[in-house]
């Protein structure tokens, strides 16, 4: 079963979703906000893509408890960006994460609340770079989690 | 042919601004590779090294600079000459200037008339009364007297920091302004103690784009005359008074009250006072002008090892005391050298000068000299101390061998531009596509070098992987950038990113990426043969010798050690091959070719490459070639350059390995038992290759790489 600490933002946003639902009636299963995934996503690649946000719990919060992408867990992510966050303290030259933002996000393929998210990719750190984005991603709720492609190899 | 620096100046300023605004909006920078901390940039066309009449080359200034920014139209040009002295008047141009448009089997005539000969494989001739083959006793209105400082010899001879002062730079300042293109003079020193360096001191030149005062080689002139080995002149330079002393420098002692400059060089009664006196050169050209100068052994591995008392070569610890002396105007090596359509590939063979010593490696591999071919060998000891060690190509053009100067066969030289060319970047601001500028460029080793147009455009980058985002995801943006950094002949500026010549700071356990694009020109190249190229015919491939095919990119890593120090003799100094030469870390790491390659319009190539949790300081570089792995005499198991002197040796009854049988194959080929083989130019437009600078990734816990701030 996954479990989440929920931050509260994202509490408040669910609770507003269901008080709507109960509203309206008809929908049991509040639709995944992908435009609130989007916000929360960027929010942690702009932590990330910082010394100061490398432990933030923006980051991890956003990625589900069973993520798993290329042979990297979020065990992985997290001793990573610990790791990154140590080595920022001693050594101010330390070169930042690349980065991006997410837009468009869609999804589509849902098989037991798992999902392909389609998105695009931007880096606008001084020239433009735009690219497609496609991974899996879980949903809890209306809450959409990053799952990875849940592949223990890897491949890249 | 591309045009650089045309676009929007429009677009630039709001690029600008948008940049200064995302400055504003974010932390302070405190990564060495902040991406907003770079201009944006192009990778500009170039050589450095090439000879005029001036010295013993065959044409005029005029020629040789129509030849490299017109013909082969590189975008930047240094005109260097050997140092010493010469009779010859090189500011003289052809009359007239080109007799026939270039082409392939043309007439060439010794005594004319031109048209309807061309000229000769020397150039014209001084008999005509006309050109840059007359002297300078004839030709200057002061005749003899004009030609200050020593000399007695008929004709006489003027000293080069003349020539360079008040005839040649001139010369090279109107061809700049004319052609609206970085154009200036350096000097092939030749280099106390050791054999020859290309060498800059731009201080007080001013080519386009500088308008209006006239510049002055004044600086470059007194170089000349205080550190080269072939400079005996005792006149300071005549009214000059050229004074040798380096601030602050013990050796001051040792100048000739006279000539003001140490007079010696290695001999058996002052072994290795010649290396001194480079040094002491390289410490003035630092002191008088530290961001315009450059100091940059040319064929290094030519002449034999070092020899303590005589002036040839360079062992390893030369180049490290040379980059200990001033970092920033001894920044690399010519390591692949001119000559390349010599029957003996770049002029490197086995017992030159006397006492005879072979070359280094005896021959080139591919074209490079040893210490950069080798893998594992000198470039990779250098890099793997953490130096800023770069790698450049250069023409050394002189001559075309038995053929004329618009001939398109050479059985010697290419011109500048036509085969070899460096590719360097030049930002945009205030110094732009100006020499500063491109020295800046050469000491920044944002560069790479190929033959052929093997590529035309690289972008060659490694960033930490950012374990926010999905690995596909991660791997694809960076693949894009590059790509898009390519389209523009740029590189990429991403936070976490760093190109050829930077450093990547990463925590221990990080994952790496390295993206790599490059364009495989389409079309053909300069060279003029369209028949199959006969090293790939041995493999059963058919490809035009004039449009050569990238087959595979090398990504080669080494680890950073440390710098080794001068007390450490056993790590410091030594041989080709010795431990102080060696870095067995470095390997192949990768091999990128058809296979796995995103091939895209154009010519357009992209790659990439995760080094996965990186635990100590390393860097890597890339070479690549259009020759497959195993190639007979061309390339071992391991796709490394096989010695080109085995393939091709000095004496041309020999036959040769590689038989070149299509009808096409030109006369001039070495021909033994009515069988041309593969030869001269022929063997050079043949195999090609790229060598990129390396990008250094530095471990936090580990080793630093000292060399790049």
């Amino acid at each position: 079963m996954t479990s989440h600490c929920i931050p509260s933002f994202i509490a408040f946003a669910i609770a507003v979703l269901s008080l709507s639902a109960c509203g309206g009636g008809g929908n049991d299963h509040p639709a995944p906000d992908t435009a609130l995934f989007a916000a929360r996503y960027n929010t942690a690649l702009t932590a990330a893509g910082t010394t100061a946000g490398l432990t933030s719990p923006t980051v991890v919060d956003v990625f589900d408890e069973k993520y798993l992408d290329n042979g990297s867990s979020r065990a992985d992510l997290m001793a990573t960006l610990a790791a990154n966050s140590q080595a920022a303290a001693t050594s101010a030259d330390l070169s930042l994460f690349p980065t991006g933002e997410l837009t468009n996000a869609t999804l589509s393929a849902c098989v037991d609340n798992v999902c392909t998210l389609n998105a695009t990719l931007t880096n606008t750190d001084v020239d433009t770079t735009t690219t497609d984005f496609t991974t899996k991603v879980k949903i809890l709720g209306s809450v959409v989690y990053l799952y990875g492609d849940q592949s223990a190899t890897a491949a890249i | 042919m591309i045009k650089h620096f045309n676009s929007r100046p429009a677009t630039l300023a709001v690029s600008s601004l948008a940049s200064l605004l995302s400055v504003l909006a974010m932390p302070p920078a405190n990564a060495a590779d902040k991406a907003n901390t770079k201009a944006a940039g192009t990778y500009v066309t170039g050589d450095f090294h090439n000879h005029t009449t001036c010295t013993d080359g065959s044409l005029s200034m005029k020629k040789l600079i129509d030849k490299a920014a017109n013909t082969f139209n590189l975008d930047w040009f240094v005109q260097a000459d050997h140092g010493g002295s010469s009779a010859r008047n090189c500011t003289l141009a052809e009359d007239p200037f080109e007799p026939v448009p270039a082409g392939l089997g043309l007439p060439a005539s010794p005594t004319g008339p031109y048209p309807p000969a061309t000229y000769p494989s020397a150039g014209q001739p001084a008999s005509t009364a006309k050109g840059p083959n007359q002297t300078w006793e004839a030709t200057l209105p002061g005749g003899r007297a004009a030609i200050k400082g020593d000399g007695t010899a008929t004709p006489k001879a003027m000293w080069r920091w003349q020539e360079i002062k008040e005839f040649q730079y001139k010369v090279a300042e109107d061809e700049s302004r004319a052609r609206k293109k970085p154009i200036w003079i350096g000097v092939e020193q030749n280099a106390p103690g050791h054999e020859h360096v290309s060498t800059t001191v731009l201080k007080g030149q001013l080519p386009w784009p500088q308008a209006g005062i006239a510049g002055d080689a004044t600086l470059q002139a007194q170089y000349e005359y205080c550190f080269d080995n072939s400079d005996t002149d005792t006149s300071r330079g005549a009214e000059n008074q050229f004074d040798c002393t380096v601030a602050g420098s013990s050796n001051n002692g040792q100048l000739d009250s006279v000539a003001r400059k140490i007079r010696g060089t290695n001999a058996a009664a002052t072994a290795n006072l010649g290396h001194l006196k480079t040094i002491e050169g390289i410490k003035w050209m630092n002191e008088k002008a530290p961001t315009t100068s450059y100091f940059i052994p040319a064929h290094l591995e030519r002449a034999g090892p070092y020899d303590p008392i005589r002036n040839r070569g360079f062992n390893i610890e030369h180049l490290r005391n040379f980059n200990n002396a001033a970092p920033n105007v001894a920044f690399g090596f010519e390591s692949m050298p001119g000559h390349q359509a010599s029957s003996t590939r770049g002029e490197y063979s086995p017992a030159r000068g006397s006492p005879p010593v072979d070359s280094v490696g005896v021959g080139t591999y591919g074209g490079s000299g040893i210490y950069a071919a080798k893998i594992g060998g000198v470039w990779d000891a250098l890099l793997g101390e953490g130096r800023n060690w770069w790698f450049f190509a250069s023409s050394d053009f002189h001559n075309r061998g038995q053929f004329g100067p618009d001939q398109r066969e050479s059985s010697q030289d290419f011109f500048p531009g036509e085969y070899q060319k460096d590719h360097v970047m030049v930002r945009r601001g205030a110094k732009d596509l100006s020499a500063e500028g491109i020295i800046d460029g050469l000491r920044s080793g944002n560069s790479f070098a190929a033959t052929g147009d093997l590529i035309d455009r690289l972008t060659f980058v490694a960033c930490a992987v950012n374990p926010a985002l999905p690995r596909a995801a991660f791997k694809a943006l960076i693949e894009k950038a590059a790509i898009n950094a390519l389209g523009k002949n740029g590189e990429v500026r991403i936070n976490g990113c760093a190109t050829m010549g930077e450093k990547l700071i990463v925590a221990p356990g990080a994952d790496v990426v390295v993206a790599i694009a490059v364009r495989d020109p389409q079309g053909t190249n300069n060279s003029p043969y369209a028949f199959a190229n006969p090293s790939l015919k041995q493999i059963g491939l058919t490809q035009p010798l004039n449009a050569p095919v990238l087959d595979h990119i090398d990504l080669i890593g080494g680890n950073v050690t440390g710098y080794a120090s001068p007390t450490d003799l056993s790590r410091y100094a030594g041989l080709e091959g010795s431990p102080a030469a060696v870095n067995a870390s470095t390997g192949i790491k990768k091999v990128f070719n058809t296979t796995n390659w995103t091939a895209a319009a154009e010519g357009m190539r992209t790659m990439s490459f995760r080094i996965p949790a990186v635990k100590a300081s390393q860097y890597f570089r890339l070479r690549g070639t259009n020759l497959p792995a195993s190639t007979p005499f061309e390339t071992d198991a391991n796709g490394n350059p096989i010695n080109d002197y085995e393939v091709a040796p000095f004496d041309q009854t020999v036959a040769g390995r590689i038989a070149c049988t299509d009808s096409a194959c030109p006369p001039h080929l070495r021909t033994v038992g009515g069988i041309k083989y593969a030869s001269y130019d022929v063997a050079a437009w043949s195999d090609l290759w790229f060598y990129s600078n390396p990008i250094y990734i530095e471990v936090t816990n580990s080793v630093k790489v000292a060399g790049l701030k």
